[in-house]
């Protein structure tokens, strides 16, 4: 291929009543490289690949592919020319055969009437045969891991000749194991030629993988070129409009006496003799991989999971937490890893996500809610984390991830608690939403909160954390204080 | 048979489903001293399977492709009384009863092809829209059209074709059982419907509706048109399996399927149909199905009050329902 760029998109716009989604976009792909398009939430990333796979039709601007413009793009016509989008949920069907997940878009888009058994299973195996992954063709795609579901979403794009594959934030539901894995398969594919379009909005991913790339904020393209000329500081400046400095948590307030004492924890297959400590104004840290036993030390903390054996102490005094309720009546709070399906209910107002927790505060002897004190209470919390919304009466679902995330936490602030633990905090929320929420955690834990965060992102371990546990397989392999925190010391454990 | 394959198919329902047949019919076989294979009695079951089992595959495929129809039974009391009335006024099927299946399919056509209109084109809640459309042509029936109870005025045609049969058996004492045609149709939806299923990519569709409708969509299924065809089938194969029910009971009674649809719903998710949708076979199905028939056949046999006919159905519904939802647990995690 003489082009010098597959894809070229300049002046791009695109308008949604009214409002602009995207403005003057200009956007260029090499073929064999891998190009990574970042931004933060609501920037314009998933309007532009719409366009790009002809779900939208731009305003303005002019498209180019292998050198020939195109003026109407739709979903058909980008599967032809070779454009493929490989979704965030994967687009698969998680009832079906992975033999039939990988062959049905090619016999819908033949046109096929019928089934025939062993054409599905030559286009199968040919499928995997491109990128020279072996998984059984007859498991349900449903219980796959989300790595093995990602690798048959991967092949099934390759069946259309694809010569750019869009990959809409792949990283989000993966361990770091699995995102290696992952990268290896992107090299393999950038290597044959294809050309790669990764979003993402996580800064390590985007230096490890991409050759280009290419930040927006708020609908413009604020920098396209070569990723070796960028500086993480210059990245993150681009990405948020703003300098972040990541400061690190200095513990100033730490109580004498622990707080939390848990002493030889035991769930058969999940925990095996856990035990530490944990004082007020601290933020521990615990980290391992996933299936580690740190969401189970979590939830059994929560009273979600039943330890079989063990003890947990609580200012002093051994306690049962067989409920949340109960876990609640102890002043714990817990920010759960999924905060989509286990911390909001999106179809509500934001006022009530926030009160939720304390609606036995907000209501008087009869049980009966007070509006007033509700709205109140949901206006200062929105104040003190500047969530993004001008009015709280609407819903939960309005806002981005890391504003809904703030909601979570308001949550359970809102509350007097004596024990935060923050599972996964911000998991798909954006660099500048993450850092909001970070300075929030550090001053409540000044403020004399324990705060336990659980987390395999261990540049925020690093940062937010005044000690680290480390787990696996259930059991603490290692512990470690102040400046011996590093991602480096940790992977040396977890390894 | 390699292991995986082994294992595999432990896991499915299906497969729980048969064993559970075998061992019912095993046991009220025993309990009911070998009553239960009298060949009189063996009849007596398969012919009340004719019209349930074919009600059933309507319900299984619209669950598959996640949906749940409410409505199958009123379509075809609907579709059954206006096609009789029709024959009465005409004075038609006095020898051949096919006018009236024609009829009776094509009303019930259109009354599917209503509910399909609505459920495709405003996404809405299947169960709502046919709960809806439910009461509203039960009411089109009794009130605007005015349909009566047909009895001893039935044509002669359905009579005849009620009474046909296939061979007749005899039991011990002597007692004489015919083997009714229409157990044909029965066997005819089910090959139709396991090879529309399995062999068609209408078929696959519904299970990639049923698995992830956004998904089908994206992958070029026009789940728009696809759920507009399957609810006017549906709706169709409601009309004639009416019929089919008119001839073998010989006489048109418009209120005769009401609540039809809460005995043979929780047998199809008894069968192994998910109620999340993307599952379910025409085996498990019909295992489910002779289940229910068997048992409640089987309750005079064994000196049961027919009363326990409820609370069994009602523990039938609880099963179903838990394992369905068990499974869906399974595969979240």
């Amino acid at each position: 291929m003489s082009e010098e760029y597959l894809l070229q998109m300049t002046g791009i716009c695109k308008s949604f009543s009214g409002v602009r989604a995207l403005d003057n976009v200009n956007f260029k792909v090499r073929p064999g490289k891998v190009m990574c398009l970042a931004g933060e939430n609501g920037c314009g990333k998933s309007t532009l690949v719409k366009i790009i796979s002809g779900v939208y039709t731009k305003d303005e601007g002019q498209v180019i592919f292998e050198g020939k413009e195109i003026t109407k793009i739709t979903p058909a016509e980008a599967t032809r020319l070779g454009i493929q989008v490989i979704y965030q949920d994967l687009s698969i069907f998680p009832n079906l055969t992975v033999r039939e997940n990988l062959a049905i878009n090619s016999e819908i888009t033949a046109g096929r009437k019928m089934v025939n058994r062993k054409r599905w299973d030559a286009t199968a195996r040919e499928a995997l045969s491109k990128i020279g992954c072996n998984i059984d063709l007859d498991a349900k795609m449903g219980e796959l891991s989300v790595a093995d579901k990602q690798l048959v979403a991967i092949c099934r794009a390759l069946l259309f000749n694809a010569k750019l594959i869009i990959m809409d934030e792949p990283t989000t539901a993966l361990t770091k194991k699995e995102v290696d894995a992952l990268f290896v398969t992107v090299r393999q594919l950038r290597d044959s030629g294809i050309a790669i379009m990764f979003i993402s909005h996580k800064t390590e991913e985007i230096f490890e993988i991409s050759d280009d790339v290419c930040i927006m904020r708020n609908g413009k393209n604020v920098y396209s070129g070569q990723t070796a000329d960028l500086t993480r500081r210059d990245f993150t400046y681009y990405l948020t409009g703003r300098e972040l400095v990541d400061d690190r948590f200095v513990p100033t307030n730490i109580s004498a006496e622990p707080i939390l004492e848990v002493k030889n924890l035991c769930m058969p297959g999940k925990l095996q003799d856990v035990s530490f400590e944990l004082r007020k104004g601290e933020i521990l840290g615990v980290t391992g991989l996933l299936g580690s036993g740190r969401t189970e030390l979590a939830l059994s903390l929560f009273g979600l999971a039943k330890p079989s054996g063990g003890q947990i102490i609580l200012n002093g005094k051994s306690v049962k937490i067989p409920s949340p309720i109960a876990a609640q009546k102890l002043r714990i709070g817990y920010v759960p890893e999924d905060r989509l399906t286990e911390g909001l209910c999106l179809q509500q107002p934001i006022a009530d996500n926030i009160t939720l927790a304390s609606l036995k505060r907000l209501s008087n002897a009869l049980g009966l809610l007070k509006k007033k004190d509700i709205y109140e209470d949901a206006a200062k919390w929105v104040k003190i984390f500047s969530i993004a919304t001008n009015d709280p009466k609407k819903n939960a679902s309005t806002l981005s991830g890391g504003n809904q995330q703030k909601i979570v936490l308001s949550k359970w602030l809102s509350n007097d608690l004596d024990l935060l633990i923050l599972n996964g905090p911000t998991v798909g929320v954006d660099v500048g939403a993450k850092q909001d929420i970070h300075a929030l955690v550090h001053q409540l834990a000044n403020e004399g909160l324990a705060v336990m965060i659980i987390s395999d992102d261990l540049a925020e371990v690093v940062v937010n954390c005044s000690r680290v546990i480390v787990m696996k397989e259930g059991a603490i392999v290692g512990e470690m204080t102040g400046d011996a925190i590093t991602e480096d010391n940790i992977l040396e454990i977890i390894r | 048979m390699n292991k995986a394959a082994i294992k595999r198919m432990t896991r499915r329902t299906e497969f729980y489903i048969f064993l559970v047949l075998i061992l019912m019919i095993a046991l009220i076989g025993i309990i009911s001293k070998g009553q239960l294979f009298e060949p009189t009695q063996i009849v007596t079951i398969l012919r009340a399977m004719v019209v349930d089992g074919m009600f059933a595959m309507c319900s299984l495929v619209v669950m598959i492709s996640g949906g749940f129809d409410l409505s199958f039974p009123a379509v075809s009391a609907l579709s059954y009384s206006l096609a009789t009335t029709i024959c009465l006024n005409q004075g038609w099927c006095q020898t051949n009863p096919w006018m009236g299946f024609l009829l009776a399919a094509i009303i019930g056509w259109c009354l599917g092809m209503f509910n399909g209109w609505i459920i495709s084109n405003f996404r809405l809640n299947t169960m709502i829209v046919t709960l809806a459309t439910q009461t509203f042509f039960t009411g089109l029936s009794m009130g605007l059209l005015q349909l009566k109870e047909i009895t001893s005025t039935l044509p002669n045609g359905f009579k005849e074709m009620g009474k046909s049969y296939l061979f007749e058996v005899y039991n011990s004492a002597g007692l004489r059982s015919t083997m009714t045609t229409m157990f044909l149709f029965f066997i005819a939806l089910c090959i139709i419907t396991s090879f529309v299923l399995n062999r068609t990519m209408f078929g696959r569709a519904l299970y990639a509706i049923g698995g992830n409708e956004v998904s089908a969509e994206r992958a070029g299924y026009n789940v728009k048109r696809i759920k507009f065809l399957l609810y006017s089938v549906v709706g169709a194969v409601a009309g004639f399996t009416g019929m089919i029910r008119v001839c073998m009971a010989s006489q048109s009674i418009p209120k005769a399927l009401v609540g039809k649809e809460m005995t043979i719903i929780p047998a199809v998710i008894l069968g192994g149909a998910s109620i999340f949708g993307g599952e379910g076979t025409v085996f498990g199905t019909v295992c489910a199905i002779s289940i229910i028939t068997v048992v409640s056949n089987s309750m005079l046999l064994v000196g049961i009050d027919t009363y326990w006919q409820s609370f069994f159905n009602g523990l039938v519904i609880l099963i179903g329902v838990t394992v369905s939802a068990l499974q869906a647990m399974r595969q979240k995690h």
